[in-house]
């Protein structure tokens, strides 16, 4: 609000200040609309206050005090003593020739209120402004305006005594004031103004006389005069209880001033005062207060007993649930929630950064070396080639300075040409398979945890004087027989290398197989047609006694059947050289074999006719054909050990038969061009082969016809292969003259596949005529490795 | 590092010097050593005549230079170095070939004669000069193991063991140099590779490839034991032309899954032998019961007990000799592997009079002598042989050590 009310002096009663206030605020609501709320303090006006005040009496303002007091001063004499009555009169004038809204109040007739209103014309300048300032004076000397009346709860504190620049002291503020005395100088109380519109007064002073109007009302043409001549016309307010115009002082200008920006009125009063905080939140040690503390502030309050109960007890039954933490509000879509982070392919490690171009060479630039730059040959060349065929894509050019490069013309084309190639180009990682080669060689256990296994060349047995085909240990491993092409067997001490006995045969020793039973002591040795048992009295007395007995204790059948060869007691002196049998074949023998009970004896003759393979039984001194038909060459045949089936290896296969049902069982591809040798293992479910090209196959008969491995090791052709009896080690020895032993576990469980593990490499015999190995063996107890060789010795290997 | 403080010492009160710290250059060789004794040992007794030391540091020979030698050990060099000097084992050196016509199986020697067991069949008896004495003819396989009994004034009681599965105890007369088969024992299976003696002399122990180990009494007499087995007409005929009286087994020790290859006898009332299914296996001859095993890893060919060290030396188709305490009870405690053979070790013996010296033959045609006191190689070898090496022997004669080898076809002493 920009009007305040003062109540100045203290002599007026208070009788009806509360209906006056509200009445002069909602006038002063009305006559807000039409002012405007802006003006400017001017300091050049402050001394007009005093004028206001002083009246023509004062010497200082008069330029302008004496145009108002002129307008005033009929009234002086005709109205009261008061100078309020006065300006009440000028004001009451005014009001009527403006047709203001305040014409009304001056009609009405009643004296003491007024509206003061005057406008002012700032110096040199356009803006005009109004204000409205509601005041009250009072009869007397003195005018005072309060502009801190409302702000400060003592309205009264502020005064100052007309003509009197004296400080305060000199007046007793109180004497002649109240707090809620209002200024009284018209004394119809809270009404419109307007009723005392028809009157020549406007209302009553304190003594009951009439508070007249002003004589001359101010018209337009007055009123726009004052405004352009009145240099306080900006300043003046018309007060509309009393009809008079006042002017406002320096202080009520800068009081509006400060109301209107919202500060306080009072200058001195600082809001930013430090603020004491008497009820922190420490703890005293004194009260705040010296009142003593309510009972009910130490017992407890039973009613909140009861609350706190029952919501115990609806927590308890779950009518009450627990407050749910509140979610958040902010809901966002996670557009990667389904993506799973550990994803090979996943988005984020699937990104490829594009492939950085070619940073420029020295042909790019703009002053190339020599050599850079095209010949004209090339130059043409360039020009006819295709565009995609061209190595360079620009001709590289010279210039003389950088000044002189002119703008590159396809810089467009290029970085259209790059984007589209990045674009079309699908970068997509390649899904490389990170292996460790090591990981993909299988893991095969150490040789030297696969101990004990033949490592060195222990013994030679020299004797022989041309190549050794063939060799064989006794059951008891006391022995070892061997046969030669010098055309003799010798029998060796296995333990010492001594030779114990030779014996002379009839050609080049073939095969030569000691009997697997234990109890006959019988050596089959072929060599040209002829197949001879022979008994080499090494072993037990009794054995071999029996052995003798045994083959003499024979009885020709009555009916003599046609037999394929033919069975013959030797002569003297055969028999003294310890031959007891002789089955002569048809065609010459290369391999003989025994069955591990020790009667049957199967021999292979080296014939490409229906006649190949012959069985013969000793105790009954019988021979038969099984197989009616052979198919290809049978290199070499073999009895099973535990069943009754025959391994007949052909130069491409080996076919197992089932003896007693007569059939063929199964076929063994050795995926190789020629058989040399076969060997069965003692558990009698798997089958080596050498071939001649240098391959060892490993058949596991549970498993396909295929075989389970393959092993190449030897550098030529494999012509022996052996399974030792008790240890799980097979060796193969080979033209290359090494024999090769492996470790060849087969277990008992039959999910394991046999595990095949190359051990050791044994060298020690001499190539002679290309050959070298030609038969290897086992010792029956120890893991003991035998091979005979080319070089017509037979070599221990422990 | 050019000079040691040594201090040397021995047991042999004849060569003892002062005991007194030397100081001596660290490069020093056994011989450097050797002369600085003697020449010690001549400024003390004016006749002493040069005499060949080998020395000792902290019980291993000096091999090297001082200072590598104590490098090798890791013995520090900056304390006086106890050095013990004993008199030098001199190199043996081939005294006498004893020439056979086929190959020697076994040997063994007595205080006069030599006794050796050949693959012709016969064992023959030689003096110590290389004559034969007695050709001992009976049986008909190979001789695999001889043995001398006992010597009884004129008498001397021998054993041959052979392949024909008998062993047969002789009686030879020396002095009329007549040999009478007394005992024919019967009962193996098979060859029989290795007889022992008893040290009481009246029990010998067999082992054959039969796996079995028997034991005998070697006691001759005049009574026949009778066999089991009924034989017919032609063995017994045979049989006939045998030597001596049949005598059967006290006891027959069966346990070894493999043929037996050595035994031997450490004390009177315990067998040791060895077989090829990697055991030496002891045995108490009262109740006949296995008393441990000791297991290895290859073939045992031949063990020797030191009564002196009570070691068992074994020779192994591994090449190597390994010492073992028998008295050892969780079974395969070796002491020492001595290796230095190349091919299989057939026969090892100990000393008789030295506790720290054995020697060993091999398939690679050497004969090494080792002491114990350094392991890491033999003190000699003896590489006279042309063939393989197949049984060893000491031979004591007073102080030194004479020994005898058998090799195939040719015996040096």
């Amino acid at each position: 609000m920009h009007a305040v009310s003062k109540s100045s002096e203290p002599r007026k009663t208070a009788k009806m200040s509360k209906s006056r206030e509200k009445n002069t605020k909602r006038r002063v609501v009305e006559d807000d609309e039409d002012q405007l709320d802006l003006f400017k303090e001017n300091k050049d006006e402050a001394p007009q206050k005093q004028v206001e005040k002083d009246g023509p009496s004062d010497g200082e303002d008069s330029d302008d005090s004496d145009s108002e007091e002129s307008v005033f001063s009929g009234l002086e004499d005709s109205g009261s003593d008061s100078e309020d009555s006065e300006e009440d009169e000028e004001d009451f004038e005014e009001e009527a020739s403006s047709g203001d809204e305040n014409q009304g109040e001056g009609s009405s007739g009643l004296k003491t209120k007024q509206e003061l209103s005057f406008t002012k014309k700032t110096q040199g300048k356009p803006q005009r402004e109004k204000l409205l300032v509601k005041e009250k004076t009072t009869a007397g000397k003195t005018v005072v305006l309060k502009g801190v009346a409302k702000d400060n709860g003592t309205v009264q504190g502020e005064k100052k005594s007309k003509g009197q620049a004296i400080p305060p002291p000199q007046v007793d503020e109180y004497e002649h004031d109240t707090s809620d005395e209002e200024d009284i100088r018209n004394t119809v109380g809270n009404v419109p103004m307007e009723w005392y519109q028809d009157y020549p007064h406007i209302g009553y002073d304190l003594e009951g006389k009439k508070i007249f109007k002003p004589i001359r009302n101010k018209d337009e043409l007055d009123e726009f005069l004052d405004k352009m001549e009145n240099p306080d016309y900006w300043r003046t307010v018309h007060d509309k209880m009393t009809s008079t115009d006042i002017r406002l002082t320096d202080e009520q200008i800068s009081l509006v001033h400060r109301l209107q920006s919202g500060q306080f009125g009072d200058v001195n009063f600082n809001e930013y005062e430090p603020y004491i905080d008497f009820f922190s939140g420490e703890t005293m040690i004194h009260p705040v207060t010296n009142r003593p503390q309510d009972k009910r502030s130490f017992i407890p309050s039973l009613i909140e007993k009861e609350k706190v109960s029952k919501m115990v007890h609806a927590i308890k039954m779950g009518w009450i649930k627990p407050r749910k933490p509140k979610e958040s509000d902010l809901q966002f879509y996670d557009l990667w929630a389904k993506e799973d982070p550990n994803a090979i392919l996943g988005r984020h490690k699937m990104h490829v950064p594009a492939p950085k171009m070619k940073l420029p060479g020295h042909e790019e630039s703009y002053n190339p070396p020599p050599e850079y730059l095209l010949t004209e040959e090339e130059r043409l060349a360039w020009e006819q080639q295709d565009p995609e065929d061209r190595k360079l894509s620009f001709l590289p050019q010279k210039f003389s300075c950088l000044r002189s490069v002119p703008a590159y013309s396809r810089f467009i084309h290029e970085r259209f040409e790059r984007c589209l190639d990045l674009y079309l180009c699908p970068r997509q990682r390649k899904m490389r398979v990170n292996v460790d080669p090591e990981d993909l060689i299988p893991k095969l256990p150490k040789p030297r945890d696969l101990q004990p296994f033949p490592t060195i060349q222990s013994l030679i047995y020299r004797g022989h004087s041309s190549l050794v085909r063939c060799i064989s240990l006794s059951p008891s491993g006391q022995w070892l027989a061997s046969g030669s092409d010098d055309c003799t067997v010798r029998l060796w001490e296995v333990s010492t290398g001594r030779c114990m006995k030779t014996v002379e045969v009839g050609g080049a020793v073939r095969s030569i197989v000691w009997n697997p039973n234990p109890a006959i002591c019988l050596v089959a040795v072929c060599f040209n047609e002829t197949v001879v048992l022979l008994n080499p009295y090494l072993a037990d007395k009794l054995v071999y006694n029996a052995t003798d007995q045994l083959i003499a204790s024979y009885v020709e059948p009555e009916e003599e059947r046609p037999q394929p060869v033919q069975w013959q007691v030797p002569e003297i002196e055969d028999s003294d050289k310890g031959f007891r049998l002789i089955i002569t074949h048809p065609k010459s023998v290369k391999q003989v074999t025994w069955h591990s009970k020790g009667d049957y004896l199967a021999s292979v003759l080296s014939d490409n006719s229906n006649m190949q393979v012959l069985i013969h039984q000793v105790s009954k001194r019988r021979s038969q054909n099984p197989f009616r038909k052979n198919k290809g060459l049978v290199q070499c045949v073999s009895f099973h050990p535990i069943r009754p089936y025959f391994f007949v290896a052909s130069q491409r296969c080996v076919r197992v038969y089932n003896l007693i049902k007569q059939e063929l069982m199964k076929k063994l591809m050795a995926n190789c061009k020629w058989i040399s040798s076969m060997a069965i293992h003692p558990g009698g479910d798997n089958v080596i082969c050498g071939s001649y090209d240098s391959r060892l196959s490993w058949f596991d008969l549970d498993l396909s016809t295929k075989p389970y491995k393959v092993l190449r090791h030897h550098k030529k052709a494999l012509r022996g292969v052996a399974f030792h009896k008790n240890y799980p080690l097979f060796a193969s020895g080979s033209d290359d003259g090494s024999v090769i032993v492996c470790h060849g576990m087969v277990y008992n469980d039959l999910l394991q596949n046999p595990l095949i593990v190359p051990v050791k490499v044994l060298k020690g015999h001499t190539l002679t005529h290309n050959l070298g190995v030609l038969d290897v063996a086992f010792h029956p107890t120890q893991p003991w490795v035998f091979s005979s060789g080319a070089d017509a010795t037979i070599r221990l290997f422990t | 590092m050019s000079q040691l403080q040594v201090r040397f010492f021995t047991e042999n009160a004849k060569y003892k010097v002062d005991d007194v710290p030397f100081s001596i250059p660290a490069a020093s060789q056994v011989q450097d050593l050797s002369n600085i004794i003697n020449k010690l040992l001549e400024a003390k007794h004016t006749g002493h005549s040069n005499v060949e030391f080998d020395f000792l540091v902290r019980g291993n020979f000096l091999r090297t230079s001082l200072v590598n030698h104590m490098e090798a050990e890791g013995i520090s060099t900056e304390e006086v170095v106890e050095i013990e000097y004993v008199q030098r084992f001199m190199a043996p050196q081939p005294e006498e070939c004893i020439m056979h016509d086929d190959w020697i199986s076994s040997v063994d020697t007595e205080s006069e004669w030599i006794l050796t067991g050949s693959y012709d069949k016969t064992a023959r008896i030689w003096t110590q000069e290389g004559k034969a004495v007695m050709t001992v003819a009976g049986h008909t396989d190979v001789v695999k193991d001889v043995a001398w009994v006992k010597r009884d004034g004129v008498t001397s009681l021998l054993l041959t063991s052979s392949m024909d599965q008998t062993a047969i105890l002789w009686e030879w007369n020396v002095e009329r140099n007549k040999l009478k088969a007394r005992h024919c024992c019967r009962g193996h299976a098979g060859s029989v590779d290795s007889i022992a003696v008893s040290p009481n002399q009246t029990k010998f122990c067999s082992g054959s490839w039969d796996k079995m180990l028997k034991i005998w009494s070697a006691v001759p007499t005049d009574k026949e034991d009778e066999l089991e087995e009924q034989r017919d007409r032609p063995r017994k005929k045979q049989k006939t032309e045998q030597m001596g009286l049949t005598r059967t087994p006290i006891m027959t020790l069966s346990g070894h899954i493999e043929a037996v290859s050595s035994v031997l006898w450490s004390d009177n009332e315990e067998v040791c032998s060895a077989s090829w299914d990697h055991t030496i296996r002891l045995w108490d001859v009262e109740t006949g019961n296995m008393k441990s095993t000791l297991t290895g890893s290859k073939v045992f060919n031949c063990i020797s007990y030191s009564p002196l060290c009570r070691r068992l030396a074994s020779g192994s188709t591994d090449r190597h000799v390994r010492l073992w305490d028998p008295r050892s009870k969780d079974g395969s405690l070796v002491l020492l592997s001595l290796t230095s053979h190349t091919g299989w070790v057939t026969a090892v013996r100990w000393s008789p009079s030295n506790e720290q010296q054995l020697i060993s033959g091999s398939l690679d045609c050497v004969v090494k002598l080792w002491d114990t006191r350094s392991c890491k190689a033999p003190l000699y070898d003896m590489a006279a042989h042309e063939d393989k090496v197949l049984c060893v022997d000491w031979r004591e004669d007073g102080v030194r050590a004479h020994f005898t080898m058998s090799p195939t076809r040719s015996g040096t002493m």
